[in-house]
């Protein structure tokens, strides 16, 4: 947290020149206080719906729908909304279901990939061009277009409305396998020739050598894929009806029509929703942005 | 790109037959547990997709015949289908330029070296962390007519109220601002990050020619962020054809169609019509353009870097 | 929950077995139930739920709202399709025949509903019929809630518009009814009808279908043929639609809200809406009375739509479940009492009939409605909350808001229609 700087798309990233040394710009000209200026109101711009939404959570639901808009209530502030929200108790029932279908998508998902991406790293096997060609063009394929089959598919084999239903299908991230064999391609073989020396598997190298060195990508890479399926609305919300399953995005979607206008209440629920993604944020943030521009120029 | 890995020299090519099929061996049984996701979760719904898109396949399970391509007759006669392509399309031109530019700004703007840098960081980049739904949420209520913290800062400063979401000449755009604000922070990260690596050897240089930071920028930090600037749009393009989530929970389409994108009219034609086969077939149409659209970026990037 | 057996290891086999959590053989059973109502409904939907809940220790009803509409309607489609379904749900008896000819939900067994003291012959016979679906009962009517005339008595006493028995005079033609509203302008001094439209195709739809039904003309939707419909009586309702937005009569331009809020409070003398406004008015503290529509046409109508329950399709049926979920509707059938005070008409006649809701007013006095109703013409796309009234609104408002001639918004109307009908049929 201290020292947030962004570091560079890992991992090929050269060596220590020139990331926050550049010149010496610390004076303060018109332009950087220009600058500085520009920037505040950009992020005032961006914290205002936060500041909102936080103001209307606090009022009273006759504030909050009062005809006066206002940024200070005339009743003052009061937690009664996030009391309601807690007492219909859906929040934390969602936020759980959120949680895990993402832990194991994101599981599923570096298990996997980690493993194609070393084969296709590494060993030399027939159709191998073939395979590494069709996972490259299958980046291109929007999962808005497999709503319909995939739905069809989740009825053939009676899944829709179980947990499985919105985790199997979020598991296939062909950009990753890239991003992962790229950088297990620049692991220099050397280390690994010892091993095959003793005798080794390629499993057990796999494991005990290549994994402990691509901690930062793996890192990146499930930050990356745990941000998308915990803020997937989409599949999960054509997958599941079921009141029980519902996922933060989701259930969210459902509480207008539960408590119609209840301004309030809406508000803490989303602010409610939005928490656990922002405190992670607030606790690894370096980690987070480095994971974000790493992954991120490989596609979505 | 794929090829680099086949030049290197490797030790099993010095090794007999037997170990060749152990290498084939262990090869497949790496990729295995991928490809079976792979091959039931991606490739088989896009095969059965298309077949799907051949008949009369129904959500209550009437109509199952194949019926050729009459789905696709169908679609291409449908003006519902292509006023929601244009919507589509519409957005992703009119949410890509302020989506790439706007990020380019604020990446600029830190890159002078700004004090307290997370700070803003956490302001631009926060909001991607939402859930569309949160994202819409809020928006929903500062778009609110009587009740919306924008109006009541129109009406303030004199300006006439907006009906926002319920205007079908601006809802569009209300839907492209809220975009902005959620999804701005991703490509801004981008943007800092390749801004950072431009080594600092070239803005030296161009100090002692006397440049100025304005420039510098212009000759110097754009130039050398080109390729990314080319990739940002491309990623941009390809995020914003899939619009569905912020247009259905904040206008459900409306007013009147007016923001009804092709996403939102494949699960409505699809889940609220029934109508699965029709559905996929315009699917398929959607994905051809898609495709079509990617090639394009394609043959340009190359060209570009030719 | 599921979740934890999910990540704590044992991830095939409880996965696949999907939800349902630990099963509870003696305990209590969780019954899912769906509905889309929502504001002063829903507050009695969840008390009636709350009683039945109280009177039946062997079960808890666990409901789950949707927002009404096409948004609600598909869920329903899905979670059927799915297999997973609520036990129980509300559906709009217009909706039926797009629900039960694909098997998305499931026919009620009599024997099972007289077990629990329903039968047929405690619901009015133009609803019982209608909870048919090829011979066979696929919903239970928990009301009728027609399209009616909320009138403030204040202003129409005023207006000299009173009748001897203190309701509101009878008039039988458009011009008539015109006078009416007139009059009643003279004593607001703002509108003498508040009827709000913009943006929703169902509220068009219930004034249109009413007034259309009283020229004693008939709509039908055949797939695969063209709709079957008068084309002077649809034309001359909508005239009659738009001529009554003239900024005098009534407000040219507004939403449902803004002329429920206009006649709350005092702003008009009569408003059309449906009877679930009624807590609304009562609410507001105005003198008001409710009728069914003026018969304009000739032949008296009233579009309506009943709040039924259907049992959606499920995958594996547990037989204690589903004797739970008839016990629970009769229940809440027998109960239906506090549900007419919401403003519907109980579709359970024992409730009708009963003293307590002959002292209701003014529910009493549009009570006649049920043996007037009309439902939406039948067919797997039309009904309340369906795709095809929000057609009607993008071919109509133009029309209602006189921008539009009412010949051309009902062609372009009829042939999207037909349209529709010429594609397959998806049940």
């Amino acid at each position: 947290m201290a020292t947030p700087t962004l570091t560079r798309p890992a991992p090929r990233a050269t060596t220590a020149n020139g990331l926050k040394i550049r010149q010496p710009r610390k004076k303060l000209t018109v332009g950087r206080i220009a600058a500085i200026a520009v920037a505040a109101f950009i992020a005032v711009l961006w914290l205002i719906p936060f500041a909102w939404a936080t103001a209307t959570a606090f009022k009273t639901e006759t504030d909050a729908a009062a005809p006066d808009v206002t940024w200070l209530p005339p009743s003052g502030f009061t937690p009664e909304a996030f009391v309601k929200v807690f007492q219909d108790g859906n929040i934390p029932l969602w936020t759980w279901n959120s949680l895990y279908t993402s832990a194991a998508i994101t599981a599923i998902t570096l298990v996997i990939s980690a493993l194609v991406a070393y084969a296709l790293s590494r060993i030399d096997f027939k159709g191998k061009k073939v395979l590494m060609t069709v996972i490259i063009a299958s980046i291109i394929i929007p999962p808005p277009v497999l709503i319909i089959p995939l739905f069809y598919q989740m009825l053939a084999l009676n899944l829709i409305d179980t947990s499985w239903a919105i985790i199997l299908p979020q598991v296939i991230h062909p950009a990753m396998v890239f991003v992962l064999k790229k950088f297990f391609d620049q692991i220099p073989r050397e280390l690994e020739e010892a091993a095959v020396m003793d005798g080794a598997s390629r499993l057990r190298i796999f494991t005990q050598i290549i994994l402990p060195l691509s901690r930062p990508i793996l890192a990146a890479v499930a930050i990356f894929v745990f941000i998308g399926a915990w803020n997937n609305f989409l599949w999960p919300f054509i997958a599941t009806n079921d009141g029980n399953l519902l996922t933060l995005p989701v259930g969210l979607q459902t509480i207008k029509s539960a408590y119609g206008i209840q301004y309030a209440q809406n508000m803490a629920s989303a602010l409610l929703a939005a928490l656990p993604l922002i405190v992670v944020f607030l606790f690894f943030q370096r980690q987070i942005i480095k994971g974000v521009a790493t992954t991120g120029l490989a596609g979505t | 790109m794929s090829t680099s890995t086949l030049s290197r020299p490797r030790p099993e090519n010095l090794r007999t037959s037997g170990s060749r099929t152990r290498s084939n061996l262990s090869g497949w049984g790496f990729a295995a547990p991928f490809l079976v996701f792979f091959l039931v979760f991606l490739v088989w719904p896009i095969l059965y997709g298309f077949y799907m898109s051949l008949t009369g396949k129904s959500l209550t399970g009437a109509n199952d015949s194949l019926i050729g391509f009459a789905n696709y007759a169908e679609a291409l006669a449908d003006a519902d289908m292509w006023r929601s392509l244009g919507n589509t399309l519409y957005f992703t031109v009119i949410s890509t330029v302020p989506l790439v530019l706007v990020a380019l700004v604020m990446a600029a703007l830190l890159n002078i070296g700004l004090p307290a840098q997370w700070l803003w960081r956490l302001s631009y980049f926060a909001p991607y962390l939402l859930a569309s739904t949160v994202v819409s949420l809020f928006f929903t209520w500062m778009y609110n007519p009587q009740l919306g913290l924008i109006n009541e800062f129109l009406t303030g400063i004199g300006l006439p109220r907006v009906a926002w979401l319920n205007d079908p000449n601006v809802a569009m755009w209300a839907i492209v601002i809220a975009t902005l604000w959620w999804t701005v922070g991703f490509n801004f990260l981008l943007y800092l990050a390749a801004m950072q690596n431009i080594p600092a050897q070239h803005y030296e240089a161009a100090s002692l020619d006397g440049a100025g930071a304005w420039r510098q920028f212009f000759s110097i930090t754009l130039p050398q962020l080109t390729p990314t600037t080319v990739m940002i749009v491309l990623l941009q393009i390809l995020a914003s054809l899939k619009i569905f989530d912020q247009v259905y929970q904040m206008t459900a389409g409306g007013p009147g169609g007016s923001t009804r994108p092709v996403v939102q009219y494949i699960f409505e034609t699809g889940f609220t019509g029934y109508r699965l086969g029709y559905s996929a077939a315009i699917s398929y149409i959607f994905f051809g353009l898609i495709v079509v659209i990617s090639v394009m970026q394609f043959v340009i990037t190359r060209r570009r870097s030719a | 929950m599921t979740g934890s057996a999910l990540l704590g290891g044992g991830l095939l086999a409880a996965g696949l077995t999907g939800c349902g959590g630990a099963a509870q053989a003696a305990a209590v059973q969780d019954i899912g139930f769906w509905h889309l109502l929502s504001g002063g409904d829903g507050i009695k939907m969840q008390a009636m739920i709350n009683a039945a809940n109280q009177a039946n220790p062997g079960f808890k009803v666990h409901p789950t709202v949707l927002a009404w509409g096409p948004p609600y309607y598909t869920k329903l489609a899905m979670a059927s399709a799915g297999g997973r379904p609520p036990e129980v749900a509300i559906m709009h008896a217009s909706r039926v025949p797009g629900y039960a000819p694909g098997g998305l939900i499931e026919p009620w067994d009599l024997d099972l509903l007289a077990e629990n003291g329903v039968s047929a012959s405690d619901f009015a016979p133009r609803i019982w019929e209608k909870s048919q679906h090829n011979g066979k009962v696929f919903s239970i009517a928990l009301d009728s809630h027609p399209f009616v005339m909320f009138y403030n008595t204040d202003i129409a006493g005023k207006a000299g518009l009173l009748a001897g028995n203190g309701q509101l005079q009878e008039v039988s033609s458009p011009d008539e009814f015109k006078a009416m509203a007139l009059e009643m302008q003279k004593v607001t001094k703002a509108h003498g009808l508040s009827f709000g439209y913009l943006g929703s195709g169902s509220q068009m739809w219930r004034l249109f279908y009413t007034l259309y039904k009283q020229h004693g003309v008939d709509m039908e939707l055949t797939p695969g043929q063209p709709m079957k419909v008068d084309r002077e009586a649809a034309i001359e309702s909508l005239e009659f639609m738009a001529s009554l937005f003239d900024d005098t009569i009534a407000a040219q331009a507004g939403d449902i809200s803004t002329g429920i809020a206009e006649f709350a409070r005092g702003g008009s003398g009569m408003l059309f809406s449906g009877v679930w406004e009624l807590p609304t008015m009562k609410k507001a503290g105005i003198p008001v009375d409710a009728a069914t529509i003026p018969t304009l046409y000739g032949t008296p109508a009233s579009y309506a739509d009943s709040h039924s329950f259907v049992l959606p399709r499920q995958l594996k049926l547990n037989e204690d479940k589903r004797r739970d979920v008839y016990k629970f509707v009769t229940d809440v059938l027998k109960g239906s009492l506090s549900w007419a005070e919401a403003g519907h008409i109980p579709g359970y006649q024992p409730v009708v009939q009963s003293q307590a809701y002959r002292e209701l007013t003014p529910q009493i006095h549009y009570a006649n409605a049920a043996d007037i109703i009309a439902y939406d013409p039948e067919s797997w796309f039309s009904g309340s909350g369906s795709d095809w009234q929000t057609y009607f609104a993008e071919n109509v408002q133009n029309v209602l808001l006189g921008r539009d001639k009412a010949a051309a918004g009902w062609d372009a109307f009829e042939q999207r229609t037909n349209t529709l009908l010429s594609r397959p049929n998806p049940v």
